[in-house]
């Protein structure tokens, strides 16, 4: 086939009628920024979101290299350094950690050198605030502030501290050894780090790490390779063959070839979180539809309303023997051009929105800390999505001017002759009403159906949003939400205790006294209580059905038949299975809801009484079936000092020092209580036990006892929350107090108060407020663009006919009216459309949300539309009055002449 | 008496060497009634003195006087006013409002003016010209002859006191301009109108009572 080489005429015919069209081009590119502005910022939000997660797992990981080959000895590590495939690498030699008496014993902390110039540190995130990462051949260290508060010690650079270095802690030759260094450069700690560290000179570390015993199994002394290679995807496969590119493996321990290999789960983890998540890829790709939606809206009739009004040049170029294809192909060309200054735009200004809304969102999340992404698949993301709205929104008006007749070119104008004649059979009935200026104003909307509604869809679009955002804000119930939570005034507890997925597992986590008594000096407190929490094994016995019923929840069918298999059974039949318990003093019992019975006997060490706690669904309303025990019941806890394990198949029992050998094993291994005690109780009440002060994780049956009766009975005396009421005048002396306290004096304690949860709720209620109403001012913007568009170019079109309608009396006052409704007639319907779909589909959506929002309650409002109407008003006649200047411009002789 | 008069009208356009004079001291009277035809090659200033005698442009100096007002002193506003009681206008290219109906389109004038109907009249002007049966059809839905039917319609249904026509069958065929001409002649003697037309068709200003002749922006003969 002949190739005609025909693309550069076309290119210059569609650039040279590109520059004919600067107000055109002006709405396009601004329209396509603002699609860009959307996606970019929506793209910003979820990669920082996801980038926050893997931050803050790497911090948890204590960095973000790739892999760690561990425990080398140097020479394996030089080797292993040199491997092509690794990129960037970083050592370390570890010595110990600081002996587990306090300061230390709730704070993981590392003592090594690490081989690295400051520029590697990041990887670690050890890089100073202040100083330096200390000098060879110094008694200088680095730290963070944590391990620096714990001492005691100011961060400034050149403060003495002492620590007491671990050597060969695993092992039988453990010792301590106190070394005192100076601080040569301290960084801040972030919470998101479990591990801190200190850092040493070289000189200093193999000083320590010649103490060792030199027993194998002592990490004192090891060296550890962490490595960085050319991209994250397959880490695993690529540190085994650097493995065996030097004759090492990492699937046999017992081998003299064997060297560990640890994956930074980092990378892992955060790429399972993204795939993972149903709702959320649901979310992301409804909002990417609603984008290119109104993307398409604008940008398609941008491109209408252009090809309308040249349609009279591409019949023209068709009459000359332009082909559709080439047509389009002008069309499509311009629309890139116009991407080509709009996306750019777009990614400014998105960028900025989405770093600025990204800590609001993250705010509502567990997580600490919040780091803006500025990967480059953000902005290739939102440029692909922007040109695909692009290329979508001008297909229509590429087939539109494809298709054009060359003769009917010459006659068309923006009227469409399309009409139905039917419709107009009314008119000569009350031709009085006739062509009055609204009736003309009307009729002329009708001229161009699809831009009008394109016009109207897309104003109305951002009025619902906003409406949608309003009756999300309004409906947010605070009293609702804060109706289980407020049970009592202030919860002081373990800082785990708070965090979702932690929640109060053992004695560490317990308030000590004096942290209590300190609280009560503070004064005003009206009433107070403890909640001891269980940190013993406790069992109760159940029907196999019900030991089924709330175990299948979480586990397979197979799982759950080794289950049963392996759990104790009584001569009744009965099943052993965990429980879990509460002792209560009086204050917290008070504020616990009695279903059925009373708790009065509880106080009664000697009553042997407890009450079984049911759970409420979101709505408070309690499940009877979450419970198998009720008032009047007898329930026999066991109370075990120590457990036995064995084998179910040959029922051998297991040796305690391989036990954890065993469950890595393929045996099921089934348990029973060794030694233990057993007692007998009288259910005396159902409760629910408020969510702010119960256990915040479901384990097994839940009791309350009184707090003599749980002490005595368990002989422990655990506190997990202490909780008490102020009078109202010491609430926020209280708040201030607990604020500090936490923050600084015992910092391994956190408290929560109804002060809390208001910022919880306020801060859930400006987060969707915030949202929305960015996301629907910007839809409005464009919405408005779109608007003026339309006018601008239903003025400019239209010249000619004004000149006309002037000719024959229209006074330039009745022209600015006609206009003027006209703007308002657009400004109106969308108000309409809005207000219908609110009435529709505001109550559907509404139940929808109560639904997933416990705290949700739809009221009907229609305030937003109220407040909006003004504006619109303002909008719709102010805008056609400015354009109408432009077209006033030339003289009507001069506008009858064009043609 | 004259309904119509123009007195040393002149139209500069720029200044100089360049400077053109569209219309050069132009005297023209028309009286009550007459059927005038201004003839002219293009360009020599016919459809600029039509503009003028509309009210359309403001000449450079001298007066048009119609119904002994002198129009050129209004403001913008009253001399709109003022056209659209005075003034129909038949255009080569009908103009006609494409969403309104053709009985909307010949009262719009009418209605702009917010005066009443003369239904009775206007139903006479309709039956004249041939239009009673499509006056609940779009203006694109006829043909040009029917288009500049309704176009001159709507040009008398205000009765003015001149009817001004620019080449009304310019975008004709001769049969059509013909039936368009006759009944526009018909029309303005059933109803006394005053005419005045531009044409470079000298078949068509043959139908006229006089035929005024321009050429470089002056009367030659009239």
């Amino acid at each position: 086939m002949l190739k005609v080489s025909n693309r550069k005429c076309i290119r210059r015919l569609s650039d040279r009628s590109l520059r004919a069209a600067k107000t055109r081009n002006l709405v396009a590119v601004l329209a396509i920024a603002l699609t860009t502005v959307l996606f970019t910022s929506l793209f910003t939000i979820g990669a920082s979101i996801n980038y926050s997660f893997q931050q803050q797992n790497f911090r948890q990981a204590g960095g973000d290299m790739h892999a760690t080959f561990k425990n080398l000895t140097e020479t394996q590590l030089r080797e292993l350094a040199d491997d092509p495939l690794i990129e960037e690498t970083g050592t370390r030699l570890f010595i110990g950690m600081p002996s587990s008496d306090p300061p230390f014993n709730k704070s993981h902390v590392e003592i090594s050198y690490m081989d690295m110039d400051e520029n590697e540190a990041r990887h670690y995130f050890i890089e100073p605030d202040e100083g330096s990462l200390p000098r060879e051949g110094t008694a200088e260290a680095a730290t963070d502030t944590r391990v620096l508060a714990l001492l005691g010690v100011e961060p400034k650079v050149g403060a003495q501290f002492t620590i007491p270095v671990g050597i060969d802690e695993n092992t039988q030759q453990a010792q301590y050894v106190e070394r005192t260094f100076t601080l040569s450069g301290w960084w801040e700690y972030d919470s998101a780090i479990v591990a801190s560290n200190v850092i040493l000179p070289r000189s200093a570390a193999e000083e320590l790490c010649a103490l060792s015993a030199g027993d194998p199994q002592s990490q004192t002394g090891k060296w550890h390779l962490d490595v960085m290679f050319d991209s994250d995807f397959g880490i695993r496969e690529k540190a085994e063959q650097v493995l065996s590119n030097h004759g090492y493996q990492c699937d046999d321990p017992t081998a003299d070839n064997y060297i560990a290999i640890g994956v930074n789960w980092g990378y892992t983890g955060a790429q399972m979180d993204m795939v993972a998540d149903p709702t959320t890829i649901a979310a992301l790709a409804a909002m990417l539809l609603l984008i290119m939606f109104t993307g398409y809206l604008i940008i398609y009739n941008v491109f209408q309303i252009s090809v309308t009004g040249d349609i009279r040049f591409y019949g023209l170029l068709k009459t000359i023997g332009t082909t559709p294809r080439q047509l389009r192909r002008i069309i499509r060309r311009q629309a890139f051009v116009l991407s080509l200054a709009g996306i750019p735009l777009g990614w400014v200004v998105g960028f900025a929105v989405g770093g600025w809304l990204t800590p609001v969102v993250m705010a509502q999340t567990s997580s600490t800390s919040s780091y803006v992404s500025v990967s480059p698949l953000i902005f290739v993301g939102a440029a692909l999505f922007s040109l695909l709205t692009v290329r979508i929104s001008c297909h229509k008006p590429g087939k539109m001017a494809a298709r054009v007749s060359p003769v009917e070119a010459v006659r068309y104008t923006d009227a469409d002759v399309h009409q139905p004649k039917a419709r107009r059979g009314r008119h000569i009935a009350r031709k009085g009403a006739g062509a009055r200026l609204p009736h003309m104003a009307w009729a002329n909307l009708g001229r161009s159906r699809g831009k009008t509604a394109v016009t109207v869809i897309s104003l109305a679009l951002a009025v619902v949003l906003l409406q949608t955002t309003y009756t999300f804000a309004v409906g947010f119930d605070m009293d609702k939400y804060l109706a289980d939570k407020s049970a009592v005034d202030f919860i002081v507890g373990d800082a785990a205790y708070f965090q979702t997925g932690a929640g109060f597992t053992s004695v560490d986590e317990n308030v000590p006294e004096n942290v209590i008594a300190d609280i009560d000096a503070v004064g005003g407190i009206t009433a107070s209580g403890r909640i001891y929490g269980q940190v013993s094994g406790v069992q109760e016995f159940v029907t196999e059905e019900w030991y089924r019923r709330s175990w299948g929840r979480w586990n397979t069918a197979d799982a759950l038949d080794q289950m049963v298999a392996g759990q104790e059974r009584t001569a009744d039949g009965l099943l052993a299975d965990r429980a879990q318990l509460y002792g209560m003093e009086d204050f917290p019992l008070s504020r616990i809801t009695v279903l059925d019975g009373d708790l009065s006997a509880l106080s009664d060490p000697t009553a042997n009484a407890v009450a079984a706690v049911y759970t409420t669904d979101d709505y408070g309303d309690p499940e009877a079936q979450s419970h198998w025990a009720k008032v009047g019941d007898t329930v026999h806890l066991r109370y075990v000092e120590e457990y036995e394990y064995y084998y179910q198949d040959t029922g051998e029992v297991i040796p305690p020092d391989e036990v954890d050998a065993a469950f890595l094993g393929e045996r099921a291994i089934g348990s029973r209580a060794k030694t233990y005690r057993e007692k007998a109780y009288t259910v005396v009440a159902a409760v629910v036990v408020p969510s702010s002060i119960d256990y915040r994780f479901y384990g097994a049956d839940q009791f309350v006892m009184g707090a003599e009766q749980f002490q005595q009975d368990t002989q422990t005396d655990a506190v997990m929350t202490y909780v008490f009421d102020v009078s109202d005048d010491a609430a926020d002396r209280m708040e201030a107090f607990l604020a500090d306290y936490t923050e600084h004096v015992q910092p391994l304690f956190d408290y929560e108060s109804k002060a809390t949860y208001q910022a919880e709720f306020d801060g859930f209620r400006s987060m969707f407020l915030t949202l929305g109403g960015v996301l629907s001012g910007i839809i409005a913007l464009i919405g408005v663009l779109n608007f003026v568009n339309a006018v601008l170019t239903g003025i400019l079109t239209r010249r000619h006919e004004f000149a006309v309608l002037q000719a024959i009396g229209m006074t330039d006052r009745q022209l600015q009216r006609m206009l003027m409704l006209e703007g308002l007639y657009y400004t109106g319907l969308a108000l309409a459309v809005s207000l219908a779909l609110s009435v529709t589909v505001g109550p559907v959506i509404g139940a929808g949300c109560s639904s997933v929002f416990w705290f949700f309650t739809y009221r009907f409002t229609i305030l937003p539309i109220a407040l909006l109407l003004p504006v619109f008003a303002l909008l719709g006649a102010l805008i056609p009055a400015v354009s109408g200047r432009a077209a006033a411009r030339y003289s009507v002789v001069e506008r009858l002449r064009q043609e | 008496m004259d309904i119509l008069q123009t007195k040393a009208l002149k139209k500069y356009y720029g200044t100089g060497d360049t400077q053109v004079r569209a219309l050069d001291r132009v005297d023209l009277s028309v009286a009550q009634g007459e059927f005038v035809a201004i003839v002219g090659t293009s360009g020599s200033g016919k459809s600029t003195l039509l503009h003028m005698l509309g009210g359309l442009d403001r000449p450079t100096a001298g007066t048009v006087t119609v119904d002994g007002k002198d129009i050129f002193t209004l403001k913008d506003e009253a001399l709109t006013i003022f056209r659209r009681r005075k003034i129909g206008f038949v255009f080569q290219a009908y103009n006609l409002v494409p969403v309104l109906s053709v009985w909307e389109n010949i009262v719009l004038p009418i209605q702009l003016d917010g005066s009443p109907v003369d239904e009775q009249f206007v139903r006479q002007v309709v039956q004249t010209l041939g239009l009673e049966n499509r006056l609940d059809s779009l203006p694109s839905q006829l043909s040009g002859g029917q288009q500049q039917r309704v176009a001159i319609a709507r040009a008398l249904a205000t009765k003015p006191a001149i009817l001004l026509a620019d080449e009304p069958t310019g975008n004709l065929d001769s049969k059509t301009s013909q039936d368009v001409l006759g009944l526009m002649k018909v029309t303005g003697q059933k109803f006394g109108q005053t005419m005045v037309m531009i044409t470079h068709n000298e078949e068509i200003a043959q139908l006229a009572d006089r035929i005024v002749r321009i050429e470089d922006g002056k009367i030659v003969r009239s």
